[in-house]
């Protein structure tokens, strides 16, 4: 599935009122491909909030930039900047001290999804095997859970974004088990 | 046309009755783990370990009330209230208009007892200074009509009485006059851990005669210090017995459910 394909079956998905979708990109154009989704998504006038584990939000904010996206309603958690002594100042981030600190991601999700201004919201989680090198799967399996239901809940629609290449069948069989749906390679 | 459903809703408290009124914390999800909050006139025993946030989350319940137009009162036993204050100024939910205003009102325990003359040099309260420390608190719910107050701590002045019988009826006597008062208080109580196993208070008192316990501490995950929530005991509601997350935002403290799984393996109370 090319990514023009799965950022269509993103917003069919949407419109058919799903509210959680995985998405599995392989690793060679894993963030290239986010960011075209995201992209996408902006792009159709909904608002979000980009979860990063992997890189710090400044880059892949550059990376959005550079493609154009419009980024006047989305916001950003970061993971990853103050684990490494990266920039930690930004009005449209949040920054967690440690990725351990899972509880932490729905805190502050719940703070920034105040200040969403779009109707239509989506959380983007880049990604959930960003998170599988600190915890232990049972830990990230029950998080998993609890950040999928309590986004369907709050009725925003969510991406969990893996990487193919490392997703185990555990965690696979436990995204298929919460998603509405499994797009994408 | 559907009918209406008339299917009476499922009460939320398993024992029926009527439920008490309630003192809003309007801080985010303690509410909601209290049922809607603390139910008023209630003694609150705010116990936990150095650093586990006990006392912001006890001025940010004052400062909730006062913003909501209620006078509210905070005594401070073991630093200064002038310490305090600028303490204050760096929360983003503090207002100085507050203390201007005398609904946000700061007291020096010091201070009150220089007044009473009852400062001792071997440090221990006679009866006689007790009931004029008691005298004093009532006087300032009174006067002042205070409906939140919180001592800080109930740890230091209960290492000024001379036995546990006597920490018992101090206690006992302030809750008395503080629920006639309507007055619903935060008493902090410092606590340590003993082989993984955190007290409510240090003298193994205060928790039984208070109306309410809640349990503050950390929990260590690969190293990291998380602060955790729980509320042990509260009379006259229901409310949540889960362990909590909670964490200082830039509105102020917010409380999320801790992991399950996250809870074991390598972690303890510290």
């Amino acid at each position: 599935m090319s990514i023009k394909d799965t950022a269509q079956s993103i917003i069919k998905s949407i419109n058919d009122g799903d509210t959680l979708t995985s998405v599995s990109l392989s690793a060679e154009n894993f963030h290239s491909d986010t960011v075209k989704l995201v992209s996408v998504l902006v792009g159709k006038k909904l608002g979000g909030i980009y979860v990063t584990t992997s890189r710090p939000s400044s880059h892949i904010r550059a990376e959005l930039e550079e493609a154009g996206a419009d980024l006047s309603d989305l916001y950003f958690v970061d993971l990853v900047s103050m684990t490494v002594g990266g920039n930690t100042s930004d009005a449209r981030t949040l920054f967690i001290e440690s990725p351990t600190m899972l509880e932490s991601i729905l805190l502050n999700i719940t703070l920034l999804e105040r200040r969403l201004k779009s109707k239509r919201r989506f959380v983007i989680f880049d990604s959930v095997n960003g998170l599988s090198i600190y915890s232990e799967p049972k830990v990230l399996r029950e998080f998993i859970n609890v950040l999928g239901n309590s986004m369907r809940i709050k009725e925003i629609y969510s991406m969990l974004m893996t990487v193919k290449e490392q997703t185990n069948e555990e965690l696979e069989s436990a995204l298929n088990l919460l998603s509405d749906k499994m797009l994408g390679e | 046309m559907a009918k209406k459903d008339v299917t009476k809703p499922i009460s939320l408290d398993p024992r029926g009755g009527r439920p008490r009124e309630k003192c809003v914390t309007y801080i985010e999800g303690i509410d909601r783990i209290l049922n809607g909050g603390l139910p008023i006139g209630n003694i609150v025993l705010l116990a936990g370990t150095v650093g586990s946030g006990k006392t912001t989350l006890a001025m940010e319940y004052l400062i909730n009330g006062a913003k909501n137009g209620e006078t509210c009162c905070y005594i401070s036993v073991t630093e200064p209230s002038s310490k305090m204050l600028s303490n204050l100024q760096t929360y983003g939910f503090f207002d100085d208009a507050l203390v201007k205003d005398g609904r946000l009102n700061i007291f020096d325990l010091t201070v009150i007892n220089d007044r009473l003359g009852v400062e001792r040099l071997d440090g221990t309260y006679t009866s006689k200074d007790m009931e004029a420390l008691l005298g004093a608190f009532e006087d300032i719910v009174d006067e002042l009509g205070v409906t939140r107050l919180v001592i800080d701590s109930i740890t230091a002045i209960c290492y000024q009485l001379p036995d546990r019988g006597s920490i018992r009826n101090f206690i006992f006597r302030l809750s008395q006059f503080l629920s006639t008062f309507g007055c619903t208080t935060m008493l902090i109580s410092e606590t340590v851990v003993d082989s993984n196993t955190q007290t409510y208070s240090i003298f193994g008192v205060e928790e039984a005669v208070a109306d309410g316990v809640i349990l503050m501490g950390n929990i260590i995950r690969q190293g990291d210090l998380l602060r955790s929530l729980q509320v042990v005991k509260m009379r006259g509601t229901k409310h949540s017995r889960a362990r909590h997350l909670i964490e200082l935002t830039p509105v102020g403290l917010a409380v999320v459910p801790l992991l399950k799984w996250g809870q074991d393996g390598g972690q303890a109370f510290t």
